[in-house]
């Protein structure tokens, strides 16, 4: 008999991850297993949030269940089959005629370089991803690299890092999300300083740019601590959840929060703000020579 | 610098993205490999258009690990890249020096920061 659970609407937001990691729990033991999810409540799917439903599904078939999507409603399904979400799960991809998605797609730790020439086929060689000056499409380019080179590094997945975009022109809004299904944020500090904080406080922690869960002779614990500042000057977003945390910042005010149930790794979102005309000028100019 | 040999970080990485640790391990080798021979070093970064903390802590900062800091600013230079790949580089460089100056340092710094919570 399948298991059958059900989804709501699915913004990125605090309340659409806690859908999905409340999906995530009830789904935990379940091992070769027919798993049944209906969507019909699922009215609005930002299609971004891909990414952390990808993984998640992902790792309900490495557990050897078989995953059916029941009842999609026909404007979610054709967002979700314009970014090839729904390929994985037996629905033939649409053409995303106003090019507003950056697909879904599921890498491995390995893949860093074919990641980078996804981004730079499926966002900064195309024509429909707004203008941006180049200094901010340098920024958020750097920034997705920084997100994925974190969760190489940090997240110890073997399960490989799910990524997913959406361009909503009407807000100026570019956003993209990087998930994995690793150890997660606070069970990495954990292994570093051998104390339990809460999951929240780890995130922050590590957004904080003082500290490093990385040890050996790489130093590491800028990526994060450089996307928040970026984020800060773009007046975007920046949303971290990992293990049962909360964290986002947003026009500047952060929020912390703990979920009922864990994101089983960790996932990180950016929501560029694209009518931004900063102009990132340097507050004073570095020369080589000063570097070190 | 006129005994220095000069790396390509194009050639070496073979891509104008720089943004994977493993290349940037590549780039350290090299550097690492002419610094114990005694030479200068010029990293060129002509040609690459994109750079991540993770590429240059692997590539740059772990240099900090093996040799000291008059070492490397006597003998190594970097050129050809932009002024906010400069600023980055020089965070990298920083956090490095305070990170190999002290690597417990980063786990003091998330206990004042914090606290444990014990949850």
């Amino acid at each position: 008999m399948a298991v059958k659970l059900a989804l709501q609407q699915i913004r990125h937001c605090r309340a659409g991850f806690a859908e999905l990691v409340d999906l995530a729990a009830q789904a935990e033991r379940c091992f070769l297993e027919q798993i049944e999810i209906d969507m019909a409540g699922a009215s609005w799917f930002d299609a971004d949030m891909c990414a952390a439903f990808g993984a998640l599904l992902y790792r309900f078939g490495h557990n050897l269940n078989t995953v059916r999507l029941l009842n999609i409603p026909n404007l979610v399904e054709q967002i979700l089959s314009k970014n090839a979400f729904l390929s994985s799960y037996g629905r033939k991809p649409i053409p995303d005629t106003w090019g507003t998605t950056i697909p879904y797609q599921r890498f491995e730790t390995k893949d860093e370089r074919y990641f980078a020439s996804y981004i730079e086929r499926e966002l900064v060689q195309r024509p429909e991803i707004p203008a941006m000056s180049p200094r901010l499409l340098k920024k958020f380019r750097e920034s997705i690299f920084e997100i994925f080179s974190n969760a190489v590094i940090h997240s110890e997945t073997e399960l490989g890092i799910f990524s997913c975009g959406q361009f909503y022109p009407k807000k100026n809004l570019l956003v993209f999300s990087v998930a994995d299904l690793g150890i997660g944020i606070p069970g990495n500090v954990k292994k570093k300083i051998g104390s339990q904080l809460l999951p929240e406080r780890a995130i922050a922690c590590a957004v904080d740019g003082r500290f490093t869960t990385k040890s050996g002779p790489i130093p590491g614990g800028l990526g994060l601590k450089l996307l928040s500042d970026f984020i800060r000057l773009n007046k975007g977003a920046f949303v971290i959840v990992s293990d049962k945390g909360y964290w986002e910042l947003r026009r500047g005010q952060t929020l912390t929060d703990k979920f009922r149930n864990a994101f089983p790794g960790t996932v990180v979102t950016i929501e560029i703000n694209t009518a931004d005309t900063h102009s990132y000028a340097l507050r004073s100019e570095i020369s080589p020579s000063e570097v070190f | 610098m006129s005994d220095a040999l000069t790396i390509q970080v194009y050639e070496v990485v073979g891509s104008v993205l720089c943004v994977a640790s493993d290349d940037g391990q590549k780039v350290h080798d090299r550097i690492a490999a002419a610094l114990r021979e005694g030479r200068n070093v010029v990293v060129s970064f002509r040609n690459v258009n994109g750079l991540t903390s993770a590429f240059l802590n692997a590539a740059i900062g772990q240099l900090y690990d093996s040799f000291s800091e008059g070492e490397i600013r006597a003998k190594v230079r970097v050129e050809d890249m932009e002024q906010d790949d400069l600023v980055l580089l020089k965070r990298v460089v920083e956090t490095a020096k305070a990170y190999f100056k002290d690597p417990e340092r980063f786990s003091d710094a998330a206990r004042e920061v914090l606290g444990d919570d014990d949850a």
